[in-house]
């Protein structure tokens, strides 16, 4: 569990309750990707395969192609 | 490695595999050579390394696992460097400039739209009453989800009508909340989500309250309750979400852009769908975070999961 917890008040019930605006910013915080979450943004992806194929061509170099079902970049 | 060595492009395979121009039949031709080979829908994701004119030099699906893929890595460049020359040095193989793509399978941005980050992450409350990232297996919801909100100009302009003052409450333009609740407000944490149907959302009752209005400026506090379901009873229902949504949202009154889209979605998940077992038992806090993308990385322009059935995600509310 992460030490930067968001405190909220005992016996909240999430659904029943409005998010606590003075906790809105850690929430917000919280919930988006933690910089150990972002490491393969390290890379500089490229988007469109025929793209990368003439680029490759190119350059002289293989093609690392990393295909999924949800757009890596985009989903899940 | 993957920087130095590669060209590295990562590719949504649910178009890919469909779509009817060069490219597709390209990355097919080089499928074809994997243990993904087939004619069928059926996916073909993994980790491909190729050349520029389509031989498969190695393929993993094992994208979780790093010491798997840099071995990957290193075979395929071994398998590079065992090419002869004359089809490795630069320029050695011609790569013309792609016709026509296939519009079935492309998605765009509409002209002067909006790309806003949408985030999930699993909860836990921890015994203290305090929320906190929920401790989940690799590959199990450990991390935040990733996926993008599309919003038309005319949408964006829609968020603030004409004449409103400061403490002024109105709904959510329709197109908008139905977006949010039926394409946005999943548990995508664990893989591919099942989106909710217009008959799954119970409750929508998102509204915007005029928080401040200074010379061009104005912001919105976005509020409100929803609830999907997949049975009327959410009681009784499979999988559901019952939650609250706070955000502020800044525009320019004279432009009409967006300047901040800042919104928490909080409240309880339950159930999984088909690519997204392994959900934890009962019902577990799920936040979502929205937050306007800076649009200049690569993945920035990547569509939301939910447009491949285009006409649905910009009719959300029909």
């Amino acid at each position: 569990m992460a030490a930067w917890a968001v405190a909220l008040s005992a016996g909240t019930a999430y659904a029943a309750d409005t998010v606590p605006p003075a906790q809105f910013d850690a929430l917000h915080r919280m919930i988006k990707p933690l910089p150990r979450e972002e490491k393969w943004a390290d890379i500089p992806w490229m988007t469109s395969l025929w793209d990368a194929r003439q680029r490759a061509a190119r350059e002289g170099k293989p093609i690392l192609l990393w295909e999924m079902d949800g757009h890596p970049l985009g989903c899940v | 490695m993957a920087k130095e060595d590669y060209v590295p492009v990562a590719c949504d395979d649910w178009y890919q595999r469909r779509r009817k121009d060069a490219e597709g039949d390209f990355f097919r031709s080089v499928a074809e050579q994997s243990p993904r080979r087939g004619t069928g829908t059926d996916t073909k994701q993994g980790i491909y390394l190729l050349t520029a004119d389509g031989k498969l030099l190695a393929y993993k699906n094992a994208g979780q696992a790093p010491d798997v893929m840099r071995e990957v890595l290193a075979d395929g460049l071994k398998k590079w460097n065992r090419l002869p020359d004359e089809l490795r040095r630069p320029g050695a193989v011609k790569v013309p400039d792609l016709d026509e793509s296939d519009g079935g399978y492309t998605r765009q941005l509409p002209p002067g739209g909006l790309i806003v980050n949408v985030h999930a992450r699993a909860l836990e409350k921890a015994p203290t009453g305090s929320l906190a990232d929920a401790t989940c297996k690799v590959g199990d919801g450990d991390e935040a989800s990733r996926d993008h909100l599309w919003l038309t100009a005319e949408e964006c302009r829609s968020l603030l009508p004409a004449g409103a003052k400061a403490g002024d409450t109105f709904p959510l333009p329709d197109a908008i909340a139905w977006r949010i609740a039926r394409f946005h407000l999943i548990d995508n944490t664990r893989g591919e989500p099942a989106m909710w149907t217009r008959d799954q959302v119970r409750k929508l009752d998102v509204r915007l309250t005029v928080e401040q209005v200074e010379g061009d400026k104005a912001v919105l506090r976005l509020h409100g309750p929803v609830l999907v379901s997949t049975d009327a009873d959410a009681t009784r229902a499979d999988r559901g979400y019952d939650a609250s949504l706070l955000g502020f949202i800044g525009i320019n009154r004279q432009t009409g852009r967006v300047e901040r889209f800042d919104v928490v979605a909080l409240g309880q998940h339950w159930g999984e769908s088909r690519f997204t077992q392994g959900a934890r038992p009962g019902l577990t806090p799920l936040g979502v975070a929205f937050e306007m993308a800076k649009g200049d990385g690569p993945g920035d322009r990547v569509p939301p999961q939910a447009a491949r059935e285009i006409g649905a995600y910009f009719r959300a509310e029909k």
